[in-house]
């Protein structure tokens, strides 16, 4: 068990950045993500943790100890590769078994080590099979159990799941955590499925364009995104540009803004209200984030104020538990909206009006 | 159209397509073969004339004379060597082919591999002359360096044999072992390295286990054309060396006792069939255990 502490790493491929002075810890024991679109070098990242790569610049230290540049054969390491790498001229035993004989463990350790680890993955009475005798969750099963039968100090997952259909990719999910609290190993995932990162994870970090853009908890990445780039990566946001005015009345606590980008049937700009946050002290001009679901639809016009407005309904996607709604406002500018199955016994359709309003705490400001 | 009808046009249309390739290997290599096969089992008078007679007596002389057997015996054993001798170098080479990071050079080293097969196995087989020949490159440079007193005689003998069937068949062996070596995914011999085995460990291990399909191929291939081959032997070694191909030629062309010639061809492709045929049972065995 041991932390890896990521320390001013960039890594070039000739005139290309793919790395951009990347600092990050991940804490020893901690289900961690490393969380972007293709092309962000979270993979570069993790093969320079793995030492299939060497940094440009920068340390790699695991447990304290410095590993820049130590080759991966001796780091201690266990690996899961996006398919699964299982050697296919040895069976399972054998593949499991490949990292203790290196070690040059005594064979009948080696038998116990496999056992158990194969056992830890459920798949006891497969140790003779072949790997092309095995399903694809099967090969991913047996990848895990060989990685961790060496009783790695970290254990590197690279896209584990993305070859898996979902239903099975939910299960390895929930197994694959249950396998690592029950380890307790330092652990990370790269992966681009953020509904992965974000369900599977203590902490994740969002890279996106070599750099580090954001590093936190689930909730902290979702709800409060540090900048456009992580708001626009997780999940879908309506973006709003805004400029603050001054407005009597208005509740304390809450800022008043309006928005050009919408605007209402007479061709006045929306209204806003946004909780106050010390992202928003002296700003002029704000950039606003509005999560879909936070939305609520109604079918009348509640009252006067900031925060709703009339929208026509342009498209309609039903997607089972939820509903995937877009709008125009009479005067301009779409919202895109997400209301829960059951908000609706008669699917709106394209063409008819609701009224739509939301939260002041709802508009998060970005940075 | 009725779905039947449809099927029966398709059918028809590929074996239109497939009528010239089978009259070809009909015309040209079923018939002889059978044609062969037949005369195989003729006698033959003290002139050489073949008579009508059947019996087994061609395959009879073969298989006692200790002058074929020993024949049959180098032959093979030549070819063993030739094709174990071309799978040893061939490797380097394919990694070399296949592991070299630059497209360019890669591109590079192909040509440099194939071009000599664009030239006749004459001239390649001649430039053996050139170079160990009484007064060739070696003997002159020996001389010169005053290693030796009188030349050696390199030409003329089995080992010159080898020599230049392994220069001429080894694009053979590497090909197909580049191939078996391109389609091993990289992150096997990553994940190999991350449970802790070094470089060799992982070639041993790992890279060397995938290859085995490609090195069967160019086994198969280099075996086959080195058991067979007249011309090689011919050049470098003289008509003389104990080659069966080179003992058909001259029953066929000099002693014209045809059927003789045709046993000993027959013979031939027996053993080079049952040598393929071991391989390829091992290929099947070693990619049924992988594939399934």
């Amino acid at each position: 068990m041991s932390n890896i502490t990521i320390q001013q790493v960039s890594r070039e491929f000739g005139a290309n950045t793919a790395l951009k002075q990347v600092n990050l810890e991940v804490r020893e024991g901690e289900f961690f993500s490393l969380l972007g679109p293709s092309g962000c070098g979270k993979t570069t990242l993790l093969n320079i943790i793995a030492g299939f790569l060497e940094p440009t610049t920068g340390e790699v230290l695991i447990g304290g100890r410095e590993v820049t540049d130590l080759p991966p054969y001796r780091r201690d390491i266990g690996m899961v590769f996006q398919n699964y790498a299982l050697f296919p001229h040895l069976s399972v035993f054998e593949n499991v078994a490949y990292g203790l004989k290196v070690r040059k463990m005594p064979r009948a350790d080696i038998r116990k080590r496999v056992e158990e680890s194969l056992a830890s993955v459920r798949l006891e009475s497969f140790a003779a099979r072949m790997p092309h005798q095995l399903s694809g969750g099967q090969q991913q099963r047996v990848a895990i159990a060989r990685a961790l039968a060496i009783k790695p100090k970290v254990l590197l997952l690279d896209e584990p799941l993305s070859n898996l259909d979902a239903k099975l990719r939910k299960e390895m999910q929930s197994e694959l955590r249950s396998l690592q609290q029950s380890v307790g190993i330092t652990t990370v995932l790269v992966t681009h499925d953020q509904e992965e990162a974000l369900s599977l994870s203590d902490r994740i970090g969002i890279l996106g364009n070599g750099e580090l853009q954001q590093l936190g908890s689930p909730l902290d990445v979702y709800r409060r995104p540090a900048n456009r780039f992580v708001a626009e990566f997780i999940g879908q946001v309506n973006l709003i540009e805004a400029k603050a005015v001054s407005a009597s009345g208005s509740p304390a606590g809450v800022l008043t803004y309006q928005t050009a980008q919408y605007r209402l049937a007479s061709g006045q700009p929306l209204s806003l209200s946004a909780a106050s946050d010390p992202a928003l002290t002296g700003k002029e001009s704000v950039l606003f984030m509005l999560r879909p679901e936070r939305i609520q639809l109604s079918p009348e016009h509640a009252s006067e104020g900031t925060n709703q407005t009339e929208i026509q309904i342009t498209d309609v996607s039903y997607a089972g538990n939820f509903l995937r709604i877009a709008g125009t406002l009479p005067g301009g500018g779409e919202l895109v909206i997400q209301a829960p199955d059951p908000s609706f016994t008669v699917l709106p359709e394209p063409g008819q009006t609701l009224y739509a309003r939301w939260a002041p705490e709802d508009l998060v400001p970005l940075v | 159209m009725t779905k039947t009808k449809k099927k029966y046009r398709r059918n028809m249309f590929s074996w239109i397509l497939l009528t010239p390739s089978l009259l070809f290997m009909g015309i040209f290599l079923i018939l002889p073969f059978l044609l062969l096969l037949i005369l195989s089992f003729h006698d033959v008078d003290k002139y050489m004339n073949t008579l009508s007679t059947f019996s087994l007596s061609q395959y009879i002389e073969v298989f006692t004379s200790p002058f074929y057997l020993g024949t049959i015996r180098s032959t093979l054993w030549v070819a063993l060597l030739t094709t174990v001798i071309c799978i040893v170098l061939a490797y380097p080479a394919a990694y070399l082919l296949v592991r070299s990071p630059n497209q360019g050079t890669r591109t590079m080293f192909y040509i440099l591999l194939v071009s000599p097969l664009l030239t006749s196995v004459v001239i390649r087989t001649f430039a053996w002359i050139v170079i160990l020949a009484q007064n060739g490159l070696v003997n002159e440079v020996l001389m010169k360096l005053h290693l030796i007193n009188q030349p050696l005689t390199l030409l003329w003998n089995m080992n010159a044999v080898i020599i230049a069937y392994v220069q001429v068949m080894l694009p053979f062996a590497v090909l197909p072992i580049a191939t078996s070596l391109g389609e091993i995914a990289p992150n096997l011999r990553q994940a190999s390295m991350i449970l802790g085995a070094g470089r060799l460990r992982t070639f041993v291990k790992v890279t060397l286990p995938l290859t085995i399909p490609g090195m069967i191929s160019g086994a198969v291939i280099v075996f086959s054309l080195a058991a067979g081959s007249y011309i090689t032997p011919l050049l470098v070694g003289g008509r003389l060396q104990p080659f069966l191909p080179l003992s058909i030629y001259q029953q066929v062309m000099q002693v014209s006792n045809l059927p003789l010639g045709a046993a000993m061809s027959l013979t031939l492709l027996l053993f080079v069939g049952i040598v393929v045929g071991v391989l390829g049972w091992i290929l099947k065995r070693w990619e049924g255990r992988m594939n399934g």
